[in-house]
């Protein structure tokens, strides 16, 4: 029974063609290794340089902002008197058609949810050019005091994307929504 | 006058860049990965000693050497905060070379310094070919 479950578990998640996946609460350490070891892996398949760095950037920025806007987070100090703070959130790396996804998802506060939409939506609708031109101006604008840096994240990652990013609510029964974004590269 | 500057070393560590700020030669160096926890830690006192350089800096030639392997956003932000500022000095007077080095095959390292440099109207900003990757 143990076996079968994992497996069939283990198989949902091969058959969508997932490399990668972590789900759980992720601090910039975890970040660190899991980027560390995809880097790794696409390295050891020869993937070229390009390719690499745009994945990389895209689960940076997707982890990132999971530890920074997680509606679902625990706190506290851990007996050495550091105080620590988890997110909770989940980012999986996979392959489909021949190229490489990202996807992240997250609980976000119902109050995010449409100023976040409103953000990916219009990250959505534009072309190529307009987003470098978009990216260029937040660059220059002063960090945003609510959103720690958040549209120029979002802005990185439709950068990086072979095609329009793809996203979605679900509203869930505590009053929060499970946000997910998808991108590929 | 002014006091002596102690030159700012800060060794790179996982995720964030190796910084060497030689006041007396008038030679700063990015070089590494940057992808901090929070960019305004790493770049605040960087920021800083390069406000306190420029205050003294002035009919100075400066060069800053970046060779950044890979950078979040927010370090993007942090390092287009330099560039202005060093852009700024460098129209009060200043002559500031920044020279933004990549690997051949790094398309993403090479277009990010092109944006940068796109904005920047006084000084001299060169994109220059490294060796190649690892």
């Amino acid at each position: 029974m143990l076996a079968k479950d994992y497996r069939s578990f283990k198989r949902a998640l091969d058959d969508r063609g997932i490399i990668f996946s972590f789900s759980g609460y992720l601090s910039e350490g975890i970040l660190y290794s899991l980027g560390d070891a995809l880097r790794q892996k696409m390295a050891i398949e020869d993937t070229d340089v390009t390719t690499i760095k745009k994945v990389f950037s895209v689960f940076i920025e997707q982890a990132q902002n999971i530890i920074r806007y997680s509606a679902e987070k625990v706190q506290g100090g851990t007996g050495g008197g550091r105080a620590v703070e988890l997110s909770s959130g989940m980012v999986s790396i996979g392959q489909e058609g021949g190229r490489t996804f990202i996807v992240c998802g997250n609980t976000v506060l119902a109050e995010d949810v449409a100023k976040l939409r409103a953000r990916l939506e219009k990250l959505r609708d534009m072309d190529r050019d307009a987003i470098k031109a978009y990216y260029k101006e937040q660059l220059r604008e002063p960090p945003e005091e609510d959103s720690r840096g958040a549209t120029i994240g979002l802005i990185e990652i439709a950068r990086r994307a072979s095609e329009p990013i793809a996203f979605d609510f679900e509203p869930l029964d505590n009053g929060k929504s499970f946000f997910c974004l998808k991108v590929l590269i | 006058m002014s006091p002596v500057m102690e030159n700012l070393t800060i060794p790179a560590t996982e995720r964030s860049p190796a910084v060497e700020f030689d006041f007396a030669a008038g030679r700063l160096s990015l070089k590494g990965e940057s992808y901090p926890e929070d960019a305004s830690a790493v770049y605040g006192p960087i920021f800083q000693a390069l406000e306190a350089f420029l205050a003294t800096a002035t009919e100075r030639t400066v060069r800053f050497d970046f060779e950044m392997i890979y950078f979040n956003s927010s370090s993007a932000k942090a390092l287009m905060n330099m560039f202005l500022r060093l852009d700024r000095a460098a129209a009060a007077g200043v002559t500031v070379v920044v020279n933004w080095v990549s690997a051949a095959d790094d398309e993403t390292m090479r277009e990010f310094g092109e944006d940068f440099s796109e904005d920047l109207d006084h000084l001299t900003f060169n994109l220059v070919e490294s060796a190649g990757a690892d």
